[in-house]
């Protein structure tokens, strides 16, 4: 059993790229955005009713910026005059009911504030990852004497990669590796080779959903057990991941290449000149 | 030998009134934060050598006895030096690193240049019985260096970074004939001394373009060896090149699969321990020979096989993040919260990107700028039209 010191912070990281979920509802009725966040709060609560020191955050994740779902900079745990917010009619555990309210509110003045310019269906998943590993580095800080924290990062993704991200995206991977940061990732239409390489540097876990209606249910199968319960799992095996190079010319993946001493540009033709650096 | 004018020491100059005279002792690039803590600071659009062979010369003469440093000068150069090569293989996973000692007035090889950061760290951890005796030399270790340097290719780096102690060397030829010899090989010679500062030192660092620094105690001696180990601006008259690179794939295959074949990893026929055979691994592109772990070179071929991802951990360097403007919080209408943690700003300053303006606090700055070198918000200003 863990120790009592030991916190487990889970931070879910979901994509709410709304072109993506409109055109989604109308393929699919089925599974809307809010199907897909009640199975979110469904493993957010699973995960904080695991153990007293669990916490959660969740983050969501917009075309245009990336918002704090949960907590919510305008709550604070201990304020006794959220009685009417927090007291829940099914008898539920207060810290859940709270939390589920808190998240269905703010995902709702996301979708209805924000005005969608561009018709972009990719996702800039960047940014909301360097925000929550910012914030787990704010948690580590705050930390009291003899507590130890163990951080994981879930991204749930609908959308397709955009390819402008790469370089912080791979920044933000190397920046979670090294604070042994775990990322997973549930995929729920495309294969996402930035996410395979992100989980597998990490150490996390990859999978892409085969039914998206049956979300809650490979959530809490899959990724609802930490680190140490998962080597006592059968879980999916690893997604073979590509790890060759693009070459600047082309965009070709290439196996055997020309690399620039100074700038580090990839060739698939060598030239005396760098055209990148000269 | 240039006659260059030396920086005349404090003892060597007239009487001078020290109330009026600024003595901050900045290193070029390092500025205080006035929270405590070091900001570092970016290069700016400099060329940077990417591709490093770096000897590190570690004197075990009997200075390094000395307890001054606890338990003992020895074991503490040898624990920060583990750090050390851990970093450097973390910031440059295309260089290499290879490892002299000197003590009795002779110097040895301890580790050979190479790209794996294991097989340096077992040699250090089993350095920590040797005996410290004699006098180091400065001539024999950096001639040694030479023998394996002056071979590498031009449009790599070239650098001898020593661990001095001892205040004097025992050389069998004139330095300054050595220096000459380095200057003109383009090694860059740092060092970093434990006891106080030796002219020949001074002058070797002045000489070849390297940096000399004295510790004050052991956190400095930390923070001097993690200076080296972000890439140096390179010289103008380094070549550049376009190098031949693989990028294997990684093949997993298990037993039940019909044309899995097992084979040996090249890396491992030279130690008795280790995996034998195995179905997966990394091949070579040119000739197929499997590997275990990359950036290595090919033993059959000669290729460099390295990741993307390899290439990807230097970026960083390259397009270095700019330093956030620090203001005070009360310019700051409406909220005041960081929009990387979602904390409240309870300290007195603020510091803003340039770029898209976004607030954040103390804490975030440092975790942006040391580990993250990406903005949260800036790239969601990026594909705004």
């Amino acid at each position: 059993m863990a120790s009592e010191d030991e916190i487990n912070l889970l931070v879910i990281v979901v994509d709410v790229n709304p072109i993506w979920w409109g055109q989604q509802a109308q393929r699919d009725p089925q599974f809307t955005l809010s199907k897909c966040m009640d199975a979110v709060m469904v493993m957010g609560n699973a995960h904080m009713a695991m153990a007293r020191t669990n916490k959660l955050a969740v983050i969501a994740s917009h075309c245009q910026g990336s918002h704090f779902l949960y907590p919510s900079k305008s709550w604070s745990g201990e304020d006794g005059g959220g009685n009417d917010v927090s007291s829940s009619g099914d008898g539920k555990y207060e810290l859940l009911s709270a939390a589920n309210n808190l998240i269905v509110e703010e995902i709702r003045n996301i979708m209805s504030k924000i005005e969608v310019t561009g018709n972009s269906t990719d996702t800039l998943l960047a940014g909301s990852l360097a925000k929550a590993l910012c914030y787990i580095h704010r948690l580590t800080k705050e930390l009291e004497v003899g507590q130890e924290i163990k951080s994981r990062i879930l991204v749930v993704k609908a959308a397709e990669d955009c390819a402008l991200q790469y370089m912080n995206f791979m920044n933000v991977i190397f920046a979670a590796q090294k604070q042994n940061i775990l990322i997973d990732a549930c995929v729920l239409d495309s294969d996402s080779g930035l996410l395979q390489q992100a989980c597998d540097i990490t150490g996390g876990l990859y999978m892409k959903i085969p039914q998206k209606v049956a979300l809650a249910q490979y959530l809490l199968w899959v990724f609802l057990p930490d680190s140490e319960q998962r080597s006592q799992l059968v879980l999916p095996p690893p997604a073979h991941v590509d790890y060759r190079a693009a070459c600047f010319c082309h965009r070709n993946l290439i196996e055997i290449g020309y690399v620039c001493s100074v700038c580090l540009s990839i060739f698939c033709n060598f030239s005396p000149i760098c055209t990148t650096c000269e | 030998m240039d006659e260059e004018p030396e920086r005349a020491k404090r003892w060597e100059g007239g009487y001078e009134r020290t109330c009026c005279v600024s003595s901050f002792p900045g290193l070029l690039w390092n500025m205080f934060h006035p929270q405590g803590g070091v900001c570092v600071f970016s290069h700016g659009q400099v060329r940077l050598g990417m591709m490093r062979h770096v000897y590190v010369v570690i004197d075990c003469s009997r200075s390094m006895e000395d307890q001054d440093l606890k338990p003992n000068r020895l074991t503490s150069t040898l624990k920060l030096m583990e750090v050390f090569v851990d970093e450097y293989f973390d910031q440059n996973p295309i260089s290499q690193v290879g490892i002299i000692t000197t003590k009795n007035k002779r110097a040895e090889k301890l580790t050979d240049l190479a790209g794996n950061p294991k097989k340096h760290i077992t040699a250090l951890k089993k350095a920590v019985d040797t005996v410290c005796v004699g006098e180091p030399s400065l001539y024999n270790s950096l001639n040694l260096a030479i023998q394996t340097l002056k071979h590498m290719p031009g449009h790599t780096s070239r650098e001898i970074l020593i661990i001095l102690s001892s205040l004097t060397t025992c050389d069998p030829a004139n330095i300054y004939e050595l220096i000459k010899t380095l200057k003109s090989l383009k090694v860059r010679v740092s060092v970093i001394g434990l006891s106080a500062e030796v002219r020949v030192c001074t002058v070797l660092t002045r000489e070849t373009g390297g940096s000399y620094h004295v510790i004050l105690d052991e956190s400095h001696f930390k923070e001097l060896l993690m200076l080296h180990i972000k890439p140096p601006p390179a010289s103008s008259s380094s070549e550049c090149s376009l190098i031949r690179m693989g990028f294997p794939q990684h093949t997993i295959a298990s037993v039940t699969d019909q044309d899995a074949k097992p084979s040996f990893s090249m890396s491992h026929l030279d130690s008795s321990s280790g995996p034998g055979l195995s179905l997966g691994g990394y091949l070579c592109p040119q000739c197929h020979a499997t590997y275990t772990e990359l950036p290595v070179e090919c033993k059959v071929c000669g290729l460099t096989l390295v990741s993307a991802p390899h290439l990807a951990r230097s970026f960083h360097h390259l397009f270095p993040l700019q330093a956030f403007v620090e203001s005070p919080v009360e310019n700051l209408q409406g909220d005041r919260f960081c929009q990387a943690c979602q904390a409240e700003l309870k300290d007195k300053s603020m510091f803003s990107c340039p770029s898209c303006h976004s607030v954040f606090c103390v804490e975030c700055d440092l975790f942006i700028h040391e580990s993250l070198h990406c903005c949260p918000c800036c790239i969601y200003c990026q594909t705004v039209p």
